[in-house]
């Protein structure tokens, strides 16, 4: 198309719109504002989720990469020399660092009134050696009451809130509200029992075994497993800006081969299935609210294309090209579109953003943020965008190609 | 068959109009010569050019640079004021100082107060000298009129008729109309009667 010709266009179209009925103007773009809201709103949500889902399990419970024990040639209990392993990991450009976690399983007794009436509760009890772990795993962040020692005593335990109950949890088993300050009995599954004083309970929205964990110190895991420098497990943090999950993988594997390793992928189980299919519903959704803007721009364009199809016809008799008339029908789209799209943006990025920055969104996995990319706006807007002008030439093309005569007499 | 063999050569600053009754074929006559519908056989010249052969495109170019058109709707654009809806077919072909030959076009019709009105702020006869002013804008060689007065009154078509004839006979414009008004003759060279697709007469 010649430049006159875009000109010559684009004045129609400019001519269209702004002589045109605002009202009408104003319901279309109102329209197609919500359209791309709810485009970039239910995507950003449903990602935001997955990606929140990730952060939390890598934070609070796997980190990026799980280093067990070995099973070939000879099945071990724990890892051992944990410190020589930990040590050679870490030199491997890109790790962030790494924490050993010793694993127990337990029943937790308490009682709240001291009155014979006992609460029991499964648990899982890790050992952790906090002042290395918390740049690793956070649960220190989501400590609600008391605190998470740097160095735990051998008599000291932090609790997860779904044990101890309070704090708004429902569980359907928990210690009914045991406190800082309170003391609970463990039976381990070894036989061995032990009191602890609770100096910290943490809080996570995450459903799942760590949500539901007791912290003990790692001296105290080691005399009850009859261990040294040991680990059941070694959470690795990684920079996924400088490898990929695999690539550390292959790396470690080269370090030490007869270890066992699980990527936090692995681990998702249930909360990978929903995080799949939310993924899954923010792509239909997408897809639905571009279908409903293009439907909308296709009906106002091809009404207004029939309602002047003498016009059309009149235009065409003195000279202008078919493909004028398309073209300037496809600016108005373009220009609907642009103006849905701001006003879409404005409502996500000025009003949406920061009311959820002030009071998220809980769920029960974690509290879900709108989260978006770049690519992943270029692409609802250049979405948006194209529907709008296929949205706009097809209609346009449709009444533009009939004949002059027609078009003019019927 | 609108048409059953029809010939006919109109001079360069004639003013004719096609006239009979209704289905006699002048306006598909009109039409055809104007290249708004292709005859089945036969040939239209323009300036000894044959445009019947140009394909579709450049009939269309052909229009927006040599003729012009005036309809019985007038057929302004709604949008457009009326000094746009008079440039506009100067635009289309890339003349962006054709604004003051539009205001010249504008004066010439008597509407040079009304150029900036839009066609809803007009009466039917001022629409219609509006209509005739574009049709003027790019110098056509022929204009084509197809019945410009019967949607006005007595008065309005009056001023219409002797318009065209100021035209023809101040611009020299060769002007060909369609019209089923008697009284109409008086304003035109010569006169082309249709009956049943073919010449019947000519005054």
């Amino acid at each position: 198309m010649s430049n006159t010709d875009f000109t010559t266009a684009f004045f129609i179209a400019y001519k269209t719109i702004t002589k045109g009925h605002k009202s009408t103007i104003a319901l279309i773009i109102f329209i197609l504002s919500l359209s791309f809201f709810n485009l970039m709103f239910v995507s950003g949500f449903l990602y935001g989720f997955s990606d929140g889902v990730m952060k939390s399990m890598i934070d609070n419970s796997t980190a990026h990469i799980i280093v067990m024990p070995q099973e070939e040639p000879t099945i071990k209990p724990f890892i051992y020399e944990q410190d020589e392993i930990r040590a050679g990991i870490e030199t491997i450009p890109g790790i962030v660092g790494t924490a050993r976690h010793y694993q127990l399983n337990g029943t937790l007794t308490y009682d709240k009134e001291n009155d014979g009436d006992f609460k029991y509760t499964p648990a899982q009890i890790i050992g952790v050696t906090q002042h290395e772990e918390k740049d690793i795993l956070t649960i220190n962040k989501y400590i609600v009451s008391g605190e998470f020692p740097d160095y735990l005593k051998e008599d000291e335990i932090v609790l997860g809130a779904n044990l101890s109950g309070g704090f708004g949890t429902k569980q359907t088993k928990d210690l009914g509200g045991a406190t800082v300050g309170s003391k609970v009995q463990i039976n381990y599954s070894n036989g061995i029992t032990r009191t602890y004083t609770i100096v910290g309970i943490f809080k996570l929205s995450m459903v799942g075994s760590v949500a539901s964990a007791a912290y003990v110190s790692t001296s105290e895991a080691e005399s009850l497993l009859s261990t040294y420098n040991s680990a059941s497990e070694i959470m690795v943090k990684v920079d996924l800006n400088k490898n990929t999950l695999d690539g550390y993988t292959d790396k470690i594997n080269q370090m030490f081969p007869n270890l066992r390793l699980e990527k936090y992928t692995s681990r998702l189980s249930t909360v990978g299935i929903l995080v799949t299919a939310f993924n899954l519903i923010a792509v239909i959704v997408s897809i639905i609210s571009i279908i409903v803007s293009a439907i909308t721009i296709f009906v106002m364009i091809y009404v207004n294309a029939v309602s002047k199809r003498r016009q059309i016809g009149i235009l065409k008799a003195i000279g202008i090209k078919e493909s004028i008339i398309e073209a300037s029908y496809i600016i108005q789209s373009i220009f609907y579109s642009a103006l849905g799209i701001i006003g879409g943006l404005i409502v996500i990025f000025f009003i949406v953003i920061p009311i959820m920055a002030v009071k998220p969104i809980a769920m029960p996995y974690g509290d879900a943020v709108l989260v978006y990319t770049v690519l992943g706006i270029i692409i609802n807007i250049s979405s948006l965008i194209v529907a709008g002008i296929l949205a706009g030439y097809i209609p346009a093309k449709i009444v533009a190609r009939e004949d002059i005569l027609k078009s003019i007499w019927g | 068959m609108a048409l059953k063999g029809v010939s006919l050569e109109i001079a360069e600053g004639e003013f004719v109009a096609l006239m009979g009754r209704s289905g006699s074929g002048k306006s598909t006559l009109l039409h055809q010569l104007g290249l708004l519908d292709m005859p089945t056989e036969g040939s239209v010249l323009i300036n000894k050019f044959d445009v019947l052969s140009l394909t579709d495109s450049e009939r269309t170019k052909f229009r927006l640079q040599y003729l012009g058109y005036v309809f019985q709707e007038y057929a302004l654009i709604a949008e457009f004021t009326a000094l746009e809806n008079v440039f506009f077919p100067a635009m289309a072909l890339g003349d962006n100082d054709a604004k003051e030959r539009a205001e010249h076009l504008l004066d010439l019709v008597g509407l040079k107060d009304r150029m900036h009105h839009y066609p809803n702020e007009m009466s039917g006869g001022e629409q219609q000298r509006v209509a005739i002013a574009r049709s003027l804008i790019n110098n056509p060689k022929v204009l084509f009129a197809d019945e410009p007065t019967a949607n006005l009154d007595t008065v309005s078509s009056e001023i219409i008729f002797k318009l065209f004839q100021k035209l023809n006979k101040e611009l020299k414009q060769t002007i060909l109309v369609v019209t089923h008004e008697p009284e109409d003759k008086r304003y035109v060279d010569r006169v082309i009667w249709l009956k049943d697709g073919l010449i019947e007469d000519e005054e």
